[in-house]
């Protein structure tokens, strides 16, 4: 610390006069102790990650030791969860690139289907006038503040009467229409100018067109955010996949993880190997969305 | 009728998939059925059985120790949103120093310099270890500088936006007992405190215990206190009064029980003594608790609801504290036992452990929440407190703590109060995926939150009727507290 204090001193004083001089090391000196503290916590935070991917580059008598860092770097351990030792009875049943593609799969198909749903249901509620709306509306509004359980065991015995446990569309349909994502493209549309309307409407355009070249593209930010919540909560969601799914092969990861803590797996290394890839699609998803996602949170909580 | 053939699509899937089963559910909890009863082999018919659902539950111990666990996992809350409300402050300062972009460069300069330093300093005896938690460290300090807050932001929400089975996971296997590098990483320095507490003189550290209990009685006492004074100066209310004593009760309860568990539950004769005087103590401060909020003086004119959020705050707070001081006592009471003992002291097993699975889910639950969404509210509150308020402080020669206390926390208020209210009715109804990926619910059903306790009705055991009973009293609680939030937010967020 002293030796860049040092070099930059004489610089710093041909600049200014001796008393902001001393404001200007103040100010110095709180910025790097935020600094500091602020890298602090991040690598508190940050630690149990990096001991996730070193240990999935482990060999398996490693994993207990006292150094994280691996003496020599297997790739093995990623190779065995795409089959290389498909032939062991311990990784029998263990299909992880399926797992992975069906997670996409109907986390994928749920997004789109509720952003669809949502905007089209928003935009009725937001900006066309019907008998009886708000109280639709306000019925809505009162099954979200239902717990998500107590819908879980009618919906189950209601899948067992469709025909679709154990099946994708199990999986996708019932989450394809939610009153949260109306709920929030809602409050989205509603701060676009109804003057907008008028102006389609002097200019012929019918509620289709009005919907989907007007309101549509000015909701863009709502729709993000919806399909940012909507993509990570279906790639995480656990218990529904667990009741409705028998079979191995349409496990979604979630529930796929669960295979390696059986017991047949305790193999850490090849667990950790498994977690990393599968948090790498939220990762993604987070940093090349995180600036929309902070206003969507901030705007969907405040208001709800 | 547009805006019916608009909402058609949307509206078909709510009413069969959220009101029928809404209706469904409802009929459910006040019948027989049960998967060992009625299935396909078996068709019995369905029973009404009116309110005996409800009854068995209120007759059925594992419901209501699930529910006092959910309980207990909200004392998580008050760490969870100070950490939160920490980070945005302190993403909020100013990080660039005094001009602009150099900063960055020499604070990354001087990380460097002294990352190495210490590194020349350690010489050969350094292990990879600390190159690599300098490394890291150095790494983000770095990119936080040239970055700024948004590095640190973003680091900070990750394991919130990864929270799930995944992460899950990965911490059951940083818990393992004898593997999991935390416990590796403990061995050193619990070796030590077992040198150290057998040199010491057992007396010596049974009294740090007794000290710890005594703090615990002064904390109570300036509670109850504070609690009055506020009331006598017409500051508090009496919903206020009556939440905040409750609070404060609670530890006192569990003090009084604590006896009658260390008794069943060790095999040190001198801490089953310990709990009765323990006991008797509680009983005693329970009582004089009593009377003393039910002593205050009557007349008044003070609005019922004065000061609820200042009483909840004060006493959740000091309710943690009075829970952390049992609990250290009770360490240290048995602690010269334990190490004297051949093994000497072992580092905790944590989620192996009936009595630590509890707080070590608390504790990566805090990993998680820190950077929550709630730190994003935060950081919006933060960026609508009015600038001229602290220039305002400024003038007024106030420093940093006076801001915070005078501006910051009272413009915070409604944030914090919607914060806290999600976090119960969050904290009422999850853990489920944490509590079957980590524990299963174990060990001896410690780990056993409401949430779980309703799947293994539900779905293991088949008892279908009797599961959505609970999950109806369930949104019973949730209501609860949502009423609760409407009859005193709005004031709240309003004044």
């Amino acid at each position: 610390m002293s030796t860049a204090e040092n070099q930059t001193q004489p610089d710093s004083e041909r600049k200014a006069p001796a008393p902001r001089t001393n404001r200007y090391f103040g100010k110095l000196a709180g910025a790097s102790a935020m600094h500091l503290l602020l890298a602090v916590i991040a690598l508190t935070l940050v630690l149990p990650f990096v001991w996730m991917v070193l240990t999935s580059f482990k060999p398996l008598e490693e994993v207990e030791a006292d150094s994280w860092i691996p003496t020599q770097w297997l790739w093995e351990n990623y190779a065995i969860l795409f089959g290389s030792k498909s032939d062991d009875i311990q990784y029998k049943g263990l299909t992880y690139g399926r797992w992975y593609w069906n997670s996409l799969f109907v986390a994928m198909c749920v997004t789109f289907l509720q952003v669809l749903t949502s905007a089209l249901a928003a935009f009725s509620f937001a900006r066309l006038k019907w008998a009886g709306r708000d109280k639709v509306f306000l019925l809505y509004l009162c099954t979200m503040m239902l717990p998500a359980l107590v819908m879980m065991i009618p919906n189950y015995q209601i899948m067992i009467s469709l025909g679709l446990v154990d099946t994708y569309a199990g999986l996708i349909i019932p989450a394809a229409f939610t009153a949260f994502g109306t709920f929030l493209l809602r409050q989205f549309m509603l701060t676009i100018p109804s003057s907008l309307d008028e102006a389609a409407e002097i200019d012929g355009a019918s509620k289709w067109r009005l919907f989907w070249d007007v309101i549509l593209p000015l909701t863009r930010p709502g729709l993000i955010t919806l399909t940012i919540f909507t993509f990570i909560s279906t790639y995480q969601s656990f218990f529904w996949p667990l009741v409705m799914l028998k079979s191995t092969h349409r496990y979604t990861l979630p529930v796929g993880l669960l295979f390696f803590d059986s017991s047949s797996g305790q193999e850490t290394n090849v667990l950790m190997a498994a977690i990393t890839l599968s948090v790498i699609p939220m990762i993604v998803v987070f940093v090349l969305l995180q600036k929309h996602l902070v206003k969507g949170i901030q705007l969907g909580a405040v208001k709800g | 009728m547009t805006g019916l053939a608009f909402l058609a699509p949307n509206i078909l899937g709510f009413l069969g998939f959220t009101l029928v089963p809404l209706v469904f559910a409802l009929m459910l909890a006040f019948t027989d059925w049960d998967l060992t009863l009625h299935n396909m082999f078996q068709s019995r018919p369905l029973d009404f059985v009116g309110l005996d659902n409800f009854e068995r539950m209120i007759n059925e111990p594992r419901f209501w120790n699930s529910l006092g666990r959910t309980l207990f996992m909200m004392m998580g809350i008050p760490f969870g949103i100070a950490g939160s409300l920490l980070a945005a402050i302190l993403l909020t300062q100013n990080l660039r120093g005094g001009s602009g972009r150099n900063t960055g460069y020499i604070i990354a300069g001087a990380i460097l310099l002294a990352g190495s330093g210490m590194l020349t300093l350690a010489g050969l005896g350094s292990t990879a270890m600390t190159l690599l938690v300098i490394g890291v460290a150095g790494t983000i300090l770095v990119s936080g500088s040239i970055g700024g807050s948004t590095v640190y932001r973003t680091l900070f929400y990750t394991p919130y936006f990864t929270a799930g089975v995944a992460t899950y996971l990965l911490w059951k296997k940083m818990y393992a007992v004898d593997t999991g590098p935390i416990n590796v990483a403990l061995t050193d320095p619990i070796d030590g405190l077992t040198t150290a507490v057998r040199a010491l003189p057992a007396g010596l550290v049974q009294a740090g215990a007794w000290l710890c209990a005594g703090a615990m009685v002064l904390l109570l006492f300036w509670g109850v206190s504070r609690l009055r004074r506020w009331w006598r100066e017409e500051d508090l209310g009496v919903y206020g009064l009556i939440f905040g004593g409750v609070l404060l009760g609670l530890p006192v309860v569990w003090a009084s029980s604590w006896g009658v568990v260390a008794e069943s539950g060790e095999t040190i004769a001198s801490l089953a003594a310990a709990g009765y005087v323990v006991q008797a103590a509680a009983i005693g401060l329970g009582v004089w608790l009593v009377t003393g909020l039910a002593g205050v003086e009557r007349t008044r004119l003070t609005p019922s609801d004065e000061g609820l959020g200042s009483a909840l705050i004060l006493c959740a707070v000091l309710m943690i504290g009075l829970f952390a001081m049992l609990g250290l006592s009770r360490v240290l009471y048995a602690l010269p036992a334990m190490a004297a003992s051949t093994g000497g002291l072992k580092p905790p097993e944590w989620i192996s452990d009936a009595d630590w699975a509890k707080p070590s889910l608390i504790m990566m639950g805090l990993w998680a929440a820190i950077g929550s969404n709630n730190m994003l509210l935060y950081l919006a509150g933060l960026s609508n407190v009015p600038g001229e308020l602290y220039e305002a402080a400024d003038i007024d020669g106030a420093g940093r703590f006076g801001k915070f206390w005078n501006i910051t926390w009272p413009q915070l208020a409604p944030v914090t109060f919607f914060i806290v209210v999600m976090s119960v009715i969050g904290g009422l109804q999850g853990g489920f995926e944490m509590v079957k990926t980590m524990t299963n619910g174990g060990p001896r059903e410690s780990t056993t939150l409401l949430s779980f306790y309703i799947y293994t009705e539900a779905f293991e055991l088949g008892r279908l009727g009797y599961a959505s009973a609970v999950t109806w009293t369930l949104f019973g609680l949730v209501l609860s507290v949502t009423l609760f939030n409407w009859k005193f937010g709005n004031r709240y967020v309003n004044g």
